[in-house]
C-alpha cells in the first residue's frame, strides 16, 4: 500500500506542479466567462453606417408614416442610453422611390442595381391592397443582406401597427378597449407546499426557471469536464513511461498492479483537487447570489461520489489502453470507444432534463457507464429520483468500476512491458481472461 | 542477529519460459554465488533479458523455480535488488534529486534516508550542481550516471545491470566501473549483461552464455577457456592473413588489423616454421581463446576458413 501511495503522490505532484494544470484551472472559467465577455465586447462593434431604404408606396398609406417614424427613431434611439456620444444603432434613411407610385419590372431592376452598387441598402414595394384584411404579397422587402434583421423587423412593426390601426378604424372598433380586453393572464410557476420540521405549513415558492435548469446542467458539465481533464491524461502518462522506457524500471520495484493503482489514485487526487476548487467557488457564487436554497447539500456528496466512480472507471480503462500501446497513433484509435463511453451520455441530457423520471431516464441512469452522468443530472433536477434508485445506481456503477479496475490490472500487467504493434480489442480481452 | 546470506544470490533450477510457440529460455539451471560478479553474455534475442526479468519476477517462468536472495517465487526480494535495464529512460520533467528520492522510495527507503543517499551519490558522481535541475537539461553522459545511481541508491544486495557501459565515454565508463567494483567489495552480488567481451573478461568472476534459450557456457573465465584448450595463436606478421595462405589446419578467428587471432588444429611449432619461412614473425603467442572468440565460435559456427591450397 505504501508503494501505491508513493506512486500516487508523485503522479499527483507531477501533475499539479505542471504549467498545464495551472492553465487547466483557469481554462474552464475562461471558457465559460470569456465567451460572455467577448460576446459583450463584440456587441459594441455595430456597423452604424446609415441604412438607406427606397420605398415604392402604391397604396399611398405608409410612406409619410415611415418617414416620420424613421426621423423619430433617428432622433431618439441611435445613441447609447448611458453614453449619449456613442452611436449603437444605424440611422434608417427613407427615400421615396417613385413619385407616381407605379410598379414595374424595370423599376425593380433599377432599384436592385442601386442596391448592388451600394447606393441603397434595400427597397420596399407596398401594393395598393396592403392595409386590406387577407391581403397577400402586399408588401415586399428586397435586399442583398438577408442576415441583417433590424430593418425588416422595424418595417414589419411600423407597417403592421398602421395596417391594424386602419382596420380597427374602418370597423369602428375602439382599439384601446380591445387591447385591454385581450390582455393575457399570467401563470405563476410554483414548487410544492410542504410542512417544515416544526410542523408549520410552508407555502410553495416561486420556481426559478434559470436555477432549475442551470444547476443540473452545470453539475453534469462540471463532472464531464473533471473526468475529461483527468482520465485521458492517465493514458498519456503511462504511454510516456513506455515510450521513454521508464516502465521496466518501475515494475522492477513495484508490481504492475501497484503501479497502475498508484497512477489511478494520483489521477483521482488531481480530479478531486479540481473538484474542490470548482465546487468551492460554485458554492461561494451560489451563496453570493442567494441561490443556495436551490441546491440540496446531498447533491455535493453524490457529485463527489459519482466523480470518484467515474474517474476510477474511465481512468482504469484509459490506463489499460495506454499500457497496451507503444505509440500515440495506436492509442488514439483504441481510445475512441472509451471516449464514446464518456461522451455518449452527454447527448441524452435534453430528454432526461425534460423528464427526469421517465422510463428512459431511469433505465439510462442505471446503466453503469452512464450512471455517474445521468444519475447526477437526475439528483440535481428537483425533486430527484427515489433514494433506492440512487443507491441501486451507486451499487451497480461501483461494481462496474471494480470490474474495470480488475480487467485493467490484467491488461496493464501484460501491456506495460509489451512492445511493438498495439493489440486489438480482442487480444486485450484475451489478456483479461488469461491467468 | 542477522541471518547469514544464502550461498547463492540467484538460484535458477530447470527454468523454462515460452512466449507463444517461441522458447525464450529452455530448462535453465544457474547459480550465482553471493558476492560475485556474474557476466551474462549472448547474442541479441538469445534469452538474456528474459532470464533477468524472471530473476526480477517481472515475468514468471512456465516451469522450474526461481530463488533470489533466499526468496522463492515471490517479489519479496525486489526491494534489495537494483536493476538497470538495457532500455532505460527517465522522467524528463522531474528534477534529478526528486527522481532519485522517488526511485529509492519505491524500493522501500524512507524519504530522509533516500535524500541523504541521493546527495552522497550525486557528490560522488560529480553531479551535485545538477541536483535541482530537470533531467531534460542533462547531457547524455550525465543522464546515464543518474540512471546508474537510481539502480544503486537503495543499497541493493543484488545489482542487475543490463549493458551498463553502452554509450558511455571513457571517463564516465571508468567512474561507473569503479563504482561497480566498490559495490562488490561491500558485498553486493552483481549480474551484468554485456556485449563487451573485454569488459566481461576484465570484471567478471563467472561468465554465463545463453544462446537460442539454452545455456552454452557457465563457469569461471579460466575454466571456460581451459575447455577450449591452447589452440589459439596470437600472431603479427607483415602482410597479415595473406602470409597464411595455403598453410593447412589454421583458421583466422579474428583480424585486429595489426594482430591476428588464429585457431590452430596442428602443431604450433610446425606452424611457426611454416610462417617464418614466408615472412618475418613479429609476434607468435600460443594461448587460450579469448571470450570474444569463444562467443563467436558458439554463436557463429561458420568462421572464416583460410583458403587451403
Amino acid at each position: 500500500m505504501r508503494k501505491i501511495w508513493i506512486v500516487a503522490l508523485t503522479e499527483y505532484l507531477n501533475s499539479v506542479r505542471s504549467k498545464a494544470f495551472i492553465l487547466g484551472i483557469v481554462a474552464l472559467p475562461v471558457m465559460m466567462f470569456g465567451g460572455l465577455i467577448i460576446g459583450h465586447l463584440a456587441s459594441d462593434k455595430v456597423d452604424v453606417r446609415p441604412r438607406k431604404l427606397a420605398v415604392v408606396d402604391q397604396s399611398g398609406l405608409f410612406l409619410p408614416l415611415l418617414e416620420s417614424r424613421a426621423a423619430e427613431r433617428n432622433a431618439n434611439e441611435l445613441f447609447s442610453s448611458t453614453n449619449r456620444t456613442k452611436q449603437v444603432k444605424p440611422a434608417f434613411v427613407i427615400e421615396a422611390a417613385s413619385t407616381n407610385g407605379a410598379l414595374s419590372e424595370g423599376l425593380e431592376l433599377t432599384l436592385s442595381d442601386r442596391v448592388r452598387s451600394k447606393d441603397l441598402f434595400a427597397f420596399l414595394l407596398i401594393r395598393t391592397n396592403a392595409a386590406e384584411i387577407g391581403a397577400t404579397n402586399a408588401i415586399s422587402y428586397y435586399t442583398e443582406t438577408a442576415t441583417y434583421e433590424e430593418l425588416p423587423q422595424w418595417l414589419n412593426r411600423v407597417v403592421n401597427d398602421e395596417a391594424k390601426r386602419r382596420r380597427f378604424e374602418s370597423a369602428g372598433v375602439d382599439r384601446a378597449l380591445i387591447q385591454r380586453l385581450t390582455a393575457p393572464v399570467e401563470i405563476r410557476q410554483l414548487g410544492l407546499t410542504k410542512r417544515d420540521t416544526s410542523g408549520k405549513i410552508q407555502g410553495a415558492k416561486e420556481t426559478n426557471r434559470t436555477a432549475t435548469f442551470l444547476i443540473p446542467l452545470g453539475a453534469v458539465l462540471l463532472l464531464f469536464m473533471l473526468v475529461m481533464s483527468s482520465a485521458p491524461a492517465l493514458l498519456n502518462s503511462v504511454l510516456e513511461e513506455k515510450m521513454q522506457k521508464i516502465a521496466e524500471v518501475l515494475v522492477a520495484s513495484v508490481s504492475p498492479f501497484q503501479l497502475m493503482m498508484g497512477k489511478l489514485l494520483g489521477g483521482v487526487m488531481v480530479s478531486l483537487t479540481l473538484s474542490v476548487l470548482y465546487l468551492g467557488s460554485t458554492g461561494w457564487m451560489l451563496a453570493k447570489f442567494e441561490m443556495f436554497s436551490y441546491v440540496e447539500p446531498s447533491l455535493f456528496l453524490w457529485f463527489i461520489f459519482f466523480q470518484l466512480v467515474a474517474m476510477l472507471t474511465f481512468g482504469s480503462i484509459f490506463l489499460a489502453i495506454g499500457s497496451a500501446c507503444s505509440e500515440i497513433r495506436d492509442a488514439q484509435s483504441l481510445m475512441f470507444p472509451a471516449m464514446m463511453m464518456v461522451i455518449l451520455p452527454m447527448f441524452c441530457l435534453g430528454p432526461v432534463l425534460q423528464s427526469p423520471s421517465s422510463s428512459f431516464a431511469r433505465a439510462l441512469s442505471l446503466f453503469p457507464p452512464a450512471t455517474p452522468t445521468i444519475m447526477t443530472l437526475r439528483i440535481a433536477s428537483k425533486p430527484g429520483p427515489p433514494l433506492w434508485e440512487i443507491l441501486l445506481g451507486a451499487a451497480l456503477s461501483t461494481l462496474f468500476m471494480l470490474l474495470c479496475v480488475w480487467a485493467a490490472g490484467k491488461i496493464f500487467r501484460i501491456g506495460v512491458l509489451s512492445q511493438g504493434q498495439a493489440p486489438t480489442l480482442g487480444k486485450m480481452l484475451k489478456w483479461v481472461v488469461s491467468k | 542477529m542477522t541471518a547469514a546470506p544464502p550461498t547463492f544470490a540467484v538460484n535458477l533450477v530447470n527454468v523454462t519460459k515460452r512466449f507463444g510457440q517461441q522458447v525464450a529460455v529452455n530448462d535453465l539451471t544457474l547459480q550465482v554465488p553471493t558476492g560475485s560478479i556474474y557476466g551474462f553474455i549472448g547474442p541479441n534475442g538469445s534469452g538474456k533479458t528474459t532470464t533477468i526479468r524472471m530473476i526480477m519476477h517481472i515475468v514468471l517462468p512456465d516451469n522450474g523455480t526461481v530463488e533470489v536472495l533466499g526468496q522463492q517465487g515471490t517479489r519479496a526480494a525486489n526491494d534489495v535488488i537494483g536493476y538497470l535495464p538495457e532500455e532505460r529512460g527517465l522522467y524528463k520533467k522531474m528534477t534529478v534529486r526528486r527522481l532519485l528520492v522517488y526511485y529509492a522510495g519505491l524500493k522501500g527507503m524512507g524519504a530522509k534516508d533516500a535524500g541523504r543517499a541521493a546527495d552522497d551519490w550525486l557528490d560522488r558522481m560529480d553531479l551535485s550542481a545538477w541536483a535541482g535541475k530537470k533531467l531534460e537539461a542533462l547531457s547524455k553522459g550525465m543522464a546515464q550516471k543518474v540512471q546508474f545511481i537510481s539502480s544503486v541508491i537503495a543499497r541493493p544486495k543484488l545489482l542487475i545491470l543490463d549493458e551498463p557501459f553502452s554509450g558511455l565515454d571513457p571517463v564516465n565508463l571508468e567512474v561507473i566501473r569503479t563504482a561497480i567494483l566498490d559495490l562488490r567489495k561491500q558485498g553486493t552480488t552483481i549480474i551484468f549483461s554485456t556485449h563487451s567481451m573485454s569488459a566481461a573478461e576484465e570484471m567478471c568472476d563467472y561468465v554465463f552464455m545463453i544462446y537460442r534459450g539454452n545455456k552454452v557456457l557457465d563457469g569461471t573465465l579460466a575454466s571456460i577457456r581451459a575447455r577450449y584448450g591452447n589452440d589459439t595463436i596470437r600472431l603479427r606478421v607483415p602482410g597479415g592473413a595473406e602470409a597464411l595462405r595455403g598453410i593447412p589446419g589454421v583458421e583466422v578467428a579474428r583480424d585486429f588489423g595489426q594482430n591476428l587471432e588464429l585457431r590452430n588444429t596442428g602443431d604450433p611449432q610446425a606452424l611457426l616454421q611454416a610462417i617464418a619461412s614466408r615472412a618475418r614473425v613479429e609476434l607468435f603467442e600460443v594461448t587460450t581463446p579469448s571470450l570474444h572468440d569463444i562467443f563467436v565460435r558458439i554463436a557463429k559456427p561458420q568462421t572464416t576458413e583460410v583458403a587451403h591450397a
